[in-house]
């Protein structure tokens, strides 16, 4: 091991080999420190008087001397001290050290594992419930931005389909827009499966746009310029926009005039027989 | 002592895996720290709750 710093009052004597600092060096670093009052500052630290005269008389102050017993216990009685002064009193700090490190005489290296674990393990579980907060903060954040229970709710609706005769079309408001449930015949169904799709502008089989052949589910928005169409109506029988005069087929696809696109489908399940639950 | 020292030399001493014993303690913490939240909240409100009550309710419907 490394020998320990002799204590000071063994320095100015001159009588230990293992000082780090001489006596005098250090009160020259202090001068030097002192900028413009160096010359002043050594003429009072020096025993030979200098040929400056000493602005501050005062500023070394000589301090009581402490004798220092290296036998004895020093100022402390269980944890060890670093003798790196003799004129200050050193506090008892041994209330505030781990009690593996009191004996100054135990290597410090046999706990040192078994301490560090207990330093990490309390960084860890800040950290932990640090994440923990962090993530709590985050997602409330982000779930504040989705749409809450009663906007979900009102977004799906449930028809009955037994109120809708075969034939007929009904509307129903569905998110703010005009949605058309149609309950097509047989004849319809074959009809539209029988259309050539390279005759469509929008290319689509009557078979991709529906679940049950015989509902045509789609949103009542004109794919031109978002008149709501007339149902039964057109040169196809199926829709007919009023305001630039698009037609649209028993399966909500585009055959006739301006709009560009088929009439949007959207999502749906039949729960049973009877019902659609759109959304 | 050589728990601790086994726990440090496996999970402390390498950033990495001291990063990975967060996260994953993390995990844990949520959910310990949640379920017990709600089963104080419970305790406290024995009997007020709809879970608590549902079944005087639902009695009557059948």
């Amino acid at each position: 091991m490394h020998p320990a710093p002799a204590p000071y009052a063994q320095c100015r004597q001159g009588r230990s080999s293992h000082c780090k600092e001489p006596f005098a060096k250090k009160m020259m670093s202090l001068a030097a420190r002192s900028g413009a009052f160096s010359p002043y500052l050594q003429a009072t630290s020096y025993a030979v008087a200098g040929p400056l005269k000493a602005l501050i008389p005062a500023v070394v102050v000589k301090g009581d001397n402490v004798l220092v017993d290296t036998k004895k216990p020093f100022l402390t009685p269980k944890a060890g001290v670093r003798f790196a002064h003799t004129d200050i009193k050193v506090p008892d700090f041994s209330d505030y050290r781990r009690p593996e490190l009191l004996d100054p005489n135990k290597s410090s290296q046999e706990s040192s594992e078994s301490r560090k674990a207990f330093s990490y393990l309390v960084t860890g579980a800040t950290a932990v419930v640090g994440v923990y907060t962090a993530k709590t903060v985050a997602a409330q954040f982000v779930s504040s931005m989705s749409a809450s229970a009663d906007v979900l709710a009102m977004s799906k609706i449930e028809v009955k389909l037994s109120e809708i005769p075969e034939g007929k079309n009904m509307t129903f408001k569905w998110r703010g827009k005009p949605l058309f449930i149609r309950h097509r015949s047989a004849k319809e169904i074959a009809a539209e499966e029988a259309v050539e799709m390279a005759e469509l502008r929008d290319p689509q089989h009557d078979k991709d746009r529906v679940t049950n052949p015989k509902w045509i589910i789609v949103i009542g928005v004109c794919t031109h310029l978002g008149c709501v169409p007339i149902a039964n109506a057109g040169d196809y029988g199926g829709y007919y926009c009023p305001c630039h005069g698009s037609h649209y087929d028993a399966s909500g696809r585009i055959r006739k005039g301006p709009a560009p696109l088929n009439l949007e489908v959207p999502y749906y399940e039949f729960p049973d027989e009877d019902t659609v639950v759109v959304g | 002592m050589s728990l601790a020292k086994s726990v440090y030399s496996l999970l402390f001493k390498r950033t990495s895996t001291f990063a990975v014993t967060i996260m994953v303690g993390a995990v844990f913490f949520e959910r310990v720290f949640d379920q017990g939240g709600d089963a104080i909240f419970e305790q406290l409100n024995r009997g007020k709750l709809w879970k608590h009550i549902k079944h005087q309710y639902e009695k009557e419907d059948e």
